[in-house]
Order: C-alpha cells, then sequence, then structure tokens
C-alpha cells in the first residue's frame, strides 16, 4: 500500500510545484507588463514626439519644415492613436521582440541592438557567474576559518576590489597590456571576424575579448559578493543548529557544507538579481574604455545624446526583461533549495 | 554504583579582545551510572559551559586549566576528554557516549534537513549500520518517545513540528545511539507547561528504560525535585553547593541557594511575597573578590567575604557547600 501512496503524494507535489512555477511565471509576465507601462509612459513623458524630433532633426540639416508636414509624420508613426492603443501595439510587438524605428536613427531597432543587447547580456551574466563561482568557495571558507592572516588578506583584497574603480582598472589594464605586449584589448571581435558570420573561430576569438570586460565588472562584482557570502556564512555558522550538529559528531567538510553553507544558499540565491542589476549598470563606463559598443552604452547615448525614446524604451524594457526573468529562475531555484520556501506555497 | 564521569578541578576561561573571563572555576563533581543530576544556576552560573566541557564543545577560544580533568568511564575503556583533539576521537563524547539536548529544538535542527535524515546522519557516524537500518532504528525511536506517524515524521522538517513534538524528535535523536550520559540543557524552558510535564516524564522513563546517566541543566528548581537524585548549584562559575535533592530543597544550606527557592511561587500559600534574589549576577568581566556571591548576600559575616574564596563545607550526608558561614575546621 506504501509505495502507491508515496507515489501519490509525488505526483502531487510535481503538481502542486508546476502550479508554484506557472504562478510565479504570470506574475512575472504581469510585472513585466506593468513595468511596460511604466517604460511607456516615461517615453510618452518626454517633451515631444517622434514625428517632432525626427523632423527637427532634419531640420538640422537643412531641410525645411511645416506643421503640417509633422501631421502626416505622426499619421504614419500611429502617433495620432490613443495612448492605450499605442501602448498596447507597442508592448505586444516589444514581446515578439520588434520595437519599431528608432526616432534619430530611422532604423529598426530589433536590428540596431541586433546581437549588441545579447552580448551584453552575456558579458553582465558571465561577470555574475564568474563573482559567485569565486565568492562561495572562497567566502564559505574565510568564515569557517579562524585564520587570521587569510581572513585579512581576504578583506584587503576585498575592500579593495569595492574601492577601487571599474574604470580605473579597465584603464590599467588597457595601459599595461598596450605598453607591455603591444596589443590593444578593445572590442568584442578582431577585424577579420567583425563582419563575419558565426563560425568556432569567431567565438574563439570573440572570447579572447570578452574575458577583459568580464573580468572587469567580475572584479568588484566579486569583491561585494564575497562580503555578502562571508557575512551570510558567519551568521549561519553562529547558529545553535551547528552547535548541535556538532554535538551529535558531525565534523570537518560534511559539517561545513551540509549545514551552515547549506542553508546560507538561499539567501545568497537571493541576491543574484539584485547584483546582475548593478553589474549592468557599471557596464557603459567599462565599454566606453574598451570601446565595446554594446547595449548599456547605446542607452546612454539614446538618453543623454540623441533623446531617442523608441531605443531608450526598447533597451529599458528588455533589461527589466532580464532581470524579472533572473528573478522568477532564482525565486524558483529558492523553492528547490528551501523547504520552508517550498512548503508555504505547496498547501 | 561505579562512576560514569568524573569531572575534577574544571577550570575554564574564554580569551576575549576584554581579556580572559573565567566561566568555570575550580568545579568536580562524579555522576553515577543511571543517577540523574539537576544543574541548577541563573543564566551566566556557567552551568552550559560546564556541560559542554563534557563533550568538549566549547567555543575555540576556551582555555582549560591543565588542573582540569573530566574522565568518562565506559565499559571497556577510560577516556580522558579533555585530552581528545581530532574530531573522530571526539565522536565518542560527541553523539556517541554521550548526547545533548538544547533548549530550543526549533534551533537546534537544521531547518532544511528533514529530522530523519539528521537521524540518520548521526546513527551512520556512530555505528556501523547500514542506511536502511538506521532508518529503521529511527523510526523505532520516534514512535518509543510518543511521536505519532513516526514514518511521515521522519521525512518532515522541524518547523512543520510542534514545539512538543519537535523536543520529543530531539530526545529521540539523542537517545537513538544509546548514549550512557545524556546532558539536558533546559529541555523544558521553551515549552508550555503542559508539555513540559508530558517531556519530564518522558525523560524519566527513558532513564529506567536505557539505564543512563542524566546531567539536567536548568534554572528551574520544581523540575529539578521532580526528576533529580543528586543537585548542584552553580554561581557565576563555582559549584556552591550540591547534595540529594531532596536535602537540598529541604534544608537549603548556601544564601544563593536559599534565596533561589524563597523566589519560587508557592501554590499552598498564595499571599506570600515572592522574595528574589537581590540585585543581579555581576558581569564576568567583573568578578568578585573572595566568595562571588558576597555583592548579593544578605548574610555576610565579615571581612573574609570579600577576601577568600570559602572553602568547600561537608554538612550530613553527601550535602555539601560553600559558604563562610560555616565554620573552618568544623567539618561533619
Amino acid at each position: 500500500m506504501r509505495p502507491q501512496e508515496a507515489t501519490g503524494y509525488g505526483t502531487e507535489l510535481m503538481l502542486q510545484f508546476g502550479r508554484f512555477v506557472l504562478t510565479r511565471a504570470l506574475m512575472a509576465l504581469l510585472t513585466l507588463i506593468i513595468v511596460s507601462l511604466v517604460v511607456f509612459s516615461l517615453m510618452e513623458l518626454v517633451p515631444g514626439d517622434c514625428a517632432e524630433r525626427y523632423l527637427a532633426f532634419k531640420n538640422t540639416q537643412g531641410s525645411g519644415i511645416s506643421v503640417a508636414d509633422i501631421e502626416v509624420e505622426r499619421q504614419r508613426l500611429g502617433l495620432d492613436k490613443p495612448f492605450l492603443t499605442r501602448w498596447t501595439i507597442w508592448i505586444t510587438n516589444a514581446f515578439q521582440g520588434e520595437f519599431g524605428d528608432s526616432c534619430i536613427l530611422r532604423v529598426n531597432i530589433a536590428n540596431l541592438l541586433g546581437q549588441k543587447f545579447w552580448f551584453s547580456l552575456g558579458i553582465c551574466l558571465a561577470s555574475l557567474v564568474l563573482a559567485y563561482a569565486i565568492a562561495i568557495p572562497v567566502g564559505i571558507i574565510a568564515a569557517a576559518s579562524n585564520n587570521a592572516t587569510l581572513n585579512n588578506t581576504l578583506k584587503f583584497i576585498s575592500y579593495f576590489g569595492l574601492a577601487m574603480p571599474n574604470f580605473l582598472l579597465a584603464l590599467m589594464i588597457m595601459l599595461i597590456s598596450t605598453v607591455w605586449f603591444g596589443e590593444t584589448l578593445t572590442g568584442l571581435f578582431s577585424k577579420e571576424y567583425r563582419d563575419a558570420a558565426w563560425s568556432w573561430a569567431k567565438f574563439v576569438d570573440l572570447l579572447k575579448h570578452a574575458w577583459l570586460p568580464i573580468f572587469i565588472l567580475g572584479w568588484s562584482a566579486t569583491a561585494f559578493a564575497l562580503q555578502t557570502v562571508r557575512a551570510l556564512m558567519s551568521d549561519e555558522i553562529g547558529k545553535l543548529y551547528v552547535t548541535a550538529a556538532s554535538a551529535r559528531g558531525v565534523f570537518g567538510r560534511k559539517l561545513l557544507w551540509n549545514y551552515p553553507a547549506r542553508h546560507a544558499l538561499g539567501p545568497i540565491v537571493n541576491s543574484l538579481g539584485f547584483d546582475l542589476n548593478r553589474i549592468f549598470n557599471e557596464l557603459p563606463i567599462v565599454a566606453l574604455i574598451l570601446t565595446l559598443t554594446e547595449a548599456g552604452a547605446l542607452l546612454i547615448d539614446a538618453l543623454a545624446r540623441s533623446n531617442d525614446q523608441q531605443l531608450a524604451g526598447a533597451i529599458i524594457f528588455l533589461l527589466t526583461a532580464s532581470i524579472v526573468t533572473l528573478n522568477f529562475l532564482t525565486d524558483v531555484m529558492l523553492a528547490v533549495l528551501d523547504p520552508r520556501v517550498r512548503k508555504s506555497i505547496l498547501r | 554504583m561505579s562512576s560514569l564521569i568524573d569531572v575534577e578541578n574544571l577550570t575554564l576561561q574564554f580569551k576575549t579582545d576584554e581579556g580572559l573571563i573565567t566561566a568555570v572555576d575550580n568545579v568536580s563533581f562524579s555522576l553515577k551510572k543511571g543517577e540523574v543530576m539537576g544543574l541548577v544556576g541563573e543564566s551566566g552560573s556557567g552551568k552550559s559551559v560546564t556541560a559542554k566541557a563534557l563533550m568538549h564543545l566549547n567555543a575555540r577560544n576556551a582555555v582549560y586549566s591543565p588542573e582540569s580533568k573530566i574522565t568518562l568511564h565506559l565499559d571497556d575503556r577510560e577516556v580522558d576528554v579533555l585530552s581528545l583533539r581530532k574530531p573522530s576521537e571526539l565522536q565518542v563524547v560527541r553523539g556517541g557516549a554521550i548526547s545533548m539536548i538544547f533548549q530550543e529544538p526549533m534551533a537546534s535542527f537544521a531547518p532544511a534537513i528533514t529530522i530523519g535524515k539528521q537521524m540518520v546522519e548521526q546513527l551512520m557516524l556512530h555505528g556501523d549500520m547500514s542506511k536502511a537500518k538506521a532508518k529503521e532504528i529511527s523510526v523505532e525511536m520516534l514512535d518509543r518517545v510518543g511521536i505519532s506517524d513516526a514514518h511521515k515524521r521522519f521525512d518532515q522538517y522541524a518547523f512543520e513540528l510542534s514545539g512538543g513534538m519537535r523536543q520529543r524528535a530531539m530526545i529521540a535523536m539523542a537517545l537513538s545511539t544509546q548514549p550512557k550520559l545524556l546532558i539536558a540543557d533546559e529541555p523544558t524552558t521553551a515549552l508550555d507547561v503542559t508539555i513540559q510535564a508530558q517531556v519530564i516524564d518522558l525523560m524519566k522513563d527513558l532513564v529506567n528504560e536505557f539505564h543512563m546517566g542524566i546531567i539536567f541543566i536548568t534554572h528551574d528548581l520544581g523540575v529539578v525535585a521532580q526528576t533529580a537524585d543528586k543537585v548542584s548549584v552553580m554561581y557565576l562559575g563555582e559549584l556552591i553547593e550540591e547534595g540529594p535533592v531532596r536535602e537540598v530543597i529541604r534544608t537549603p544550606a548556601h544564601p544563593y541557594t536559599q534565596g533561589l527557592l524563597s523566589a519560587l511561587p508557592k501554590l499552598d500559600d498564595l499571599d506570600a511575597p515572592l522574595t528574589p534574589v537581590p540585585g543581579d549576577i555581576p558581569s564576568p568581566l567583573e568578578r568578585p573578590s573572595g566568595c562571588v556571591f558576597h555583592t548579593r548576600c544578605s548574610q555576610v559575616v565579615g571581612d573574609q567575604c570579600m577576601k577568600a574564596l570559602p572553602e568547600r563545607y561537608d554538612l550530613d550526608g553527601n550535602h555539601s557547600v560553600s559558604c563562610h558561614i560555616y565554620p573552618k575546621g568544623a567539618r561533619a
């Protein structure tokens, strides 16, 4: 009788878990829709619209523009339709990866962004992975060890990492590489691969260039993550259940990894979404120095220089979508890791 | 009956940034097989630290004096507890021959590991057995301590059980390896009074059944009166009085013990005022000179209380006290 009951229980759990994942996915979607409304409203709040902006731009190029021209352009762009209709159209397209044309550049945004967004996201995610791949083991060992030298060294490195601005590190590395190795480490591709079709060689070339921005962004992210992991671990190590486990004779690595480390993992996972956002914010400065044409730089350009609301909106939407997706994934991971979270949702 | 554990001249200090802090000062006692001892004192009196010393479980900054000696007498050998260094050697006093139950059952189970997994882990660490066998024993133990649906509880987490149930599970886990000595650190303090009584009854039954020694740490003399054979009272790291539980409770010799007893509410005389021991336990950083209790004592007899540490004075039977009230050299 029991095995069957167990299977029944298991299936029930799977169903509940599926429902949880679905609810979270729907909530993520809802968040994204609300964010899109905010982003779209902000785009609208910018004085003037796309038609005016383009024609004003044309004006500076020497073409004479009349009010009628603006009206015609507005109709062509669909700007005469009501706000909600325009938002609906925008959001429907956005979910299909279609963001219309840039106001100024007059090219399709999806084409303009092309792979840039994915490269940016890839670089940020790689930095995040690098940061935690270092911070989790090192932070855990540092928190568990009472070796003063090791702890102070790590503290020093970690504060140094936090205090040293990314751009300075980027400049220093570039200086060293140019002066000593005569190699410029800028861009994401070598000349011969820039417009070539994807191939293994192109991928290798990408890796050869991408390690630098990943390293520079990962630098401060690691320092930050190290602090987080260490603090969380020290906290867990002081808890009674760890003393209780060692009173039962559990010791060494088994004690460290199964008890405090296992329990510190939840909050660490929780901080991932926040970290990705922080890394993305730092990307434009690093990208500027390394002359990467990535999405962050494009965003700053779109916002500050050319007031290109269509382009800026598209990038902000994509960035938010990435973070919402990551948060959704960490939520699911948390439920897998922590039975308290799991049980609170599975009822 | 032969001795189970002997504690001799246990002195324990903690190295801190403020200097060495004395937590336990020259404490000696011994416990026979099957005997239940109550270790009583306010928080900060050193009772938990003393208990943890038996498992060599104190924090890394603990310093034991060279005279300190703890000997555990097992059937086949003697264990010099404080000389154990390697984790594998320590296992005999950690969950093997000695088990410990903590005050907060919720906090002493790892929150994200099932109760069963933690029980099986302990059993497999201490005995050469298969996982299936360990599970069988665990479920049996859960059943034995009165947990219904033991099979189901085995796969549950601590947060899914009620307070009393958790403490029962904790007891089941502690006893699963059949220890010779159980240390119970305020095991009922966090429980409701009705559950307290159940857990105390359970522990009494188990003592008889498993014939083990118990050190019952508590600040509650009522609990001690119900459970223990003998009682030791600690104050600021000093063992100030010990003796058979009835004698100590009926004729407390030390002013502090007298104070603790008169601080207990009396159900038969509800109009009697509660008379707490005046003042607070001093900070371990400012250990009083002489008798450590003189700052709160209502029966100071003279200069010697401030200057000299009182010697142990034997009253009748096994009842002894460390206090200047009792004449030097007038030993019974």
